[in-house]
């Protein structure tokens, strides 16, 4: 064998066993996308503008607050309806020191207009800011619970022109239900005195002489039986002011409550724990409302001085009270969220998939193979190895490339077998019309190649551009679809040039004088 | 063995019948897609709530239907999913026009209307944890011990359940629970007396919101556009300029033949379809350029010769590559058509059919509106010099 000759084949052998290396084992090298294995992928969008609407609220609330300690309470303080500000009239005696200061210390984000009324709206850089945070915060916390729950290889990414989305994927869930509730969780826990509790809304209000306290709320609850069946609703007048919030836990988890039901039980951070123990110790006796997400949970009855625990009760699975402990480790949401797409393939439908796809590939391939083996004969072996050695090389680089695997991009692996021998088609066409010309084998075969390749070049190129095109405007699954259709293709440049010219050339290096060939 | 050896056909002569009659298709393509019936969109560009579902027998549609129009969402539509054997259903809810979490309220009704509501695990809609936490309560083993020492206990029978139903696809009732391997015979009684089979499973669930269906809109109609621009210009570049107009008036050809094919057979248009439509465009370029490079070699072997005539050469020259390659491609796709299910099954449709179109316009558009081009600059070129 010649030298040159000798080092292809190296070179081949080489390629082949990385390729072999690499693709092996099959289930742990090929990724597997979410429509083969299952999975869940959500697209969300983080309502960026209740954070907004919050820190103008919080602002509100503190210049109220200033005014009326210092003994000029606002005439009127209320928010600007379809813009990120509010507006205030300040007490007509208010001496002009006094409001500059609550304004310098209050309402530095803010834009200030001085009038009878004082509008202030917030800053568009601190809003694009605010909205900002919103997001991280938002990403932050999803992880943080996606984390805890444990899920194997998730993808979490900020998206969107406005930066305000988040995309979600997670292979392998097999209770989207639950995910998708534990995603969304505003999570938001607060611990509130309890004023008064009433079976309806207008009792309640009577109960309090007709009219709302200014720093009072109404929430409702559940009302539930003895075995957790919920039979009614009770409403609760409740301070607004919260003894304290989610924000000030330091861990929670599931647990029992004293007839042995699951709760979710947490302990709070020193801060936390400060504010509670001295609430609860001038308190006892009272009542007060745990609030989640703006429902009552429970009210219990304060028995004795609480320093840095407590449970929460009241009608939960063991899965629900896990998954709320979860949710309050992992954070509350600045802002509520909303599902923009969703897309859940579920285990039975990705395995059926896959078996069909191997099932297509197959037959296909075995097509092929035929055809080739009865059209050109001994060409027809050159082509097919060529083929098979594709699909391998494209297995191995699937595996380099850690590429996922998806159900189109099976049909993008059956779709190159077909187009793989296109280079082999054009070449072998080739050589026989050399063949006919009068050449001799040797030379055909060297014609053949050599003519052969722009052709071959240039329309595997355009195929490849347009599968470029297609993995930027695809959704994952089409993503795969490019990726292994321009694997597929840059391989078969290798396999049907290279390879194919390599076997010829063993051939023909074998006999003295070749007069004939399989073609 | 041969096919097409040595053939003369005289493609080019006809080429006036032949441009005529695709410009013809075209504009019935065209008026079907604008003045017609229109695009049968999917849900990835219309919008709207589409489960996948397996029931354990033929569902009862009607019902189906009047359940899920109880919760006033929407306009419902249902069609059968793969082989009738499979008691499969895509469900449809048409885009409330605003964006939420439509599947969940559609599943709850589903539920409601089809499964006994009661407390017990629901062993086609839950997952392994759910599984496993529901035996782990009941304890029929009487492992007992911490909440977590009887779920280790009962997880790999959970997994088992799960397993067997990823390969039925749907849990008929107690019978399939002899099958799970590992199963105890008291968390096979317990389960067969008090977890809930139900009427369904859910397969897949999609749910695409007006924003997000824009959005794959307008970058669909981006990456057809621009895929094609890119050809024009990668043509121009290898080729002459009146090679690149002939290339994509074939693609265009292409394209519009196929979309008027979608629509007359009622097929949707979603992602998978056009991403058969790109790949399409890269098929049918590649026959092109296979032609065009032959030209070319002709061009410079004959000088003199009327291009009509070297077209005519090089069509017949390449014939037999053209056919064969395109047989074998559309050999794959039938195997896709035929074996790769309903999922890939619009894709694989758009090929089947765009393969053929694709051939067809390789030898029939793009030589001869290279040609017409080229005979236009050529003509305008002597005029010029006249002056």
């Amino acid at each position: 064998m010649q030298r040159k000759l000798m080092w292809r084949w190296v070179l081949i052998g080489v390629v082949t066993a990385a390729a072999v290396f690499f693709m092996l084992p099959l289930d742990k090298r090929i990724h597997l996308g979410l429509d083969l294995r299952g999975g869940i992928h959500l697209v969300l969008q983080v309502n960026t503008q209740d954070a907004v609407r919050a820190e103008v609220d919080d602002a509100m609330e503190r210049v109220r607050g200033d005014l009326t300690e210092k003994g000029f309470a606002p005439v009127s303080l209320q928010r600007l309806p379809e813009s990120n500000g509010f507006e205030f009239r300040p007490a007509p005696n208010t001496p002009a020191k006094t409001l500059e200061k609550v304004i310098d210390d209050r309402l530095l984000e803010f834009k200030v207009e001085r009038g009878v009324a004082i509008t202030a709206t917030l800053r568009p850089e601190v809003t694009r800011a605010i909205k900002d945070m919103a997001v991280r915060q938002g990403l932050e916390t999803i992880r943080n619970r996606i984390d805890q729950f444990g899920v194997a290889e998730p993808l979490i990414q900020r998206q969107g022109i406005e930066g305000d989305r988040i995309v979600v994927q997670l292979p392998g869930v097999d209770d989207p239900a639950r995910v998708k509730d534990l995603i969304r969780a505003t999570a938001f826990l607060e611990i509130k005195p309890v004023v008064a509790v009433a079976p309806t809304q207008e009792t309640l209000l009577a109960s309090s002489g007709g009219e709302m306290p200014e720093d009072s709320e109404i929430v409702s609850g559940d009302v539930e039986d003895l075995e957790g069946r919920v039979t009614g609703r009770e409403y609760y007048l409740l301070k607004k002011a919260s003894v304290v919030t989610g924000r000030d836990l330091r861990t929670a988890r599931r647990s029992q409550d004293e007839y042995g039901q699951p709760a979710v039980s947490f302990t709070l951070n020193p801060e936390g724990a400060t504010k509670f123990s001295t609430y609860t110790g001038a308190h006892i006796g009272d009542r007060m409302a745990i609030v989640l997400d703006n429902k009552v949970r429970s009210a219990p009855v304060i028995r004795g001085h609480i320093s840095d625990s407590g449970i929460i009760e009241g009608n939960f699975t063991v899965q629900g009270a896990e998954d709320l402990a979860l949710v309050l480790r992992a954070g509350a949401l600045p802002a509520s969220i909303t599902y923009l797409e969703e897309r859940t393939v579920g285990p039975s439908l990705g395995h059926d998939s896959i078996i069909r796809g191997l099932r297509a590939g197959l037959a296909g391939l075995v097509a092929v193979v035929l055809f080739m083996l009865f059209y050109y004969r001994g060409a027809g072996i050159n082509a097919n190895v060529a083929l098979i050695l594709n699909a391998v090389l494209l297995l191995g680089a699937l595996g380099v490339f850690k590429a996922t695997l998806t159900l189109p991009g099976i049909a993008g692996i059956i779709l190159t077998i077909g187009m793989a021998v296109d280079s082999n088609v054009l070449i072998f066409e080739r050589i026989r019309e050399e063949l006919e010309l009068g050449k001799t084998v040797r030379n055909a075969v060297d014609l053949g190649f050599q003519k052969a390749l722009s052709a071959i070049i240039d329309s595997n190129l355009t195929t490849i551009i347009s599968a470029l095109f297609l993995f930027q405007f695809g959704t994952g699954p089409i993503k795969g679809f490019a990726v292994t259709l321009t694997i597929g293709l840059a391989i078969s440049m290798f396999t049907a040039v290279f390879v194919s010219r390599s076997i010829f050339e063993l051939i023909l290096s074998r006999r003295e004088r070749v007069t004939s060939l399989s073609i | 063995m041969r096919f097409f050896h040595g053939t003369h056909f005289q493609f080019m002569k006809y080429r006036r019948f032949w441009v005529t009659l695709s410009t013809l298709l075209n504009l019935v393509a065209i008026s079907l897609i604008l003045f017609g019936p229109g695009f049968k969109y999917g849900v990835d560009f219309a919008g709207g709530t589409q489960l996948t579902m397996k029931f354990k027998s033929d569902p009862d549609v009607a019902r189906i239907r009047t359940s899920l129009e109880n919760i006033k969402l929407g306009a419902v539509t249902i069609q059968r999913f793969d082989e009738p054997e499979r008691h499969e259903l895509l469900i449809r809810l048409q885009s409330p026009g605003q964006e939420g979490d439509f599947s969940a309220r559609m599943i709850t009704a589903l539920d409601q209307e089809f499964n006994a509501q009661t407390a017990a695990t629901r062993l086609n809609l839950q997952g392994v944890e759910a599984v496993r936490d529901g035996l782990a309560q009941a304890d029929p083993d009487s492992v007992g011990g911490t909440f977590d020492n009887r779920r280790a206990h009962y997880e790999p029978m959970a997994s088992g359940l799960l397993k067997l139903r990823k390969e039925m696809g749907i849990l008929n009732g107690p019978a399939d629970l002899d099958r799970i391997k590992g199963l105890s015979s008291n968390a096979k009684r317990h389960l067969a007396d008090n977890a809930r089979f139900g009427e369904f499973a859910i397969l897949a669930v999609d749910n695409v919101g007006p924003a997000v269906g824009k959005d794959l809109r307008q970058k669909a109609t981006y990456a057809v556009g621009f895929s094609l621009l890119a050809m024009l210009v990668y043509i121009a570049f290898r080729f002459h300029l009146p090679y690149g107009v002939g290339a994509i008036a074939a693609l265009v050809h292409d394209t519009l033949i196929t979309l008027g094919v979608l629509v007359v057979t009622g097929r949707e248009l979603d992602i998978p379809a056009v991403a058969a439509l790109l790949t399409l465009v890269g098929f049918s370029v590649n026959d092109t350029v296979v032609i065009f490079d032959r030209i070319r070699e002709q061009l410079k072997l004959h000088r003199g010769k009327p291009l009509v005539e070297i077209m005519d050469v090089a069509i017949n020259q390449t014939l037999s590559r053209t056919i064969i390659t395109s047989g074998l491609t559309w050999l794959v796709v039938i195997a896709l058509f035929l074996f790769g299910g309903d999922v890939i099954n619009t894709f694989a449709f758009v090929l089947l059919i765009g393969i053929i179109v694709g051939s067809y316009s390789t030898i029939y558009i793009a030589s001869p509106t290279a040609l017409w081009m080229t005979n236009l600059l050529e003509r305008r070129k002597q005029s010029r010099r006249r002056r």
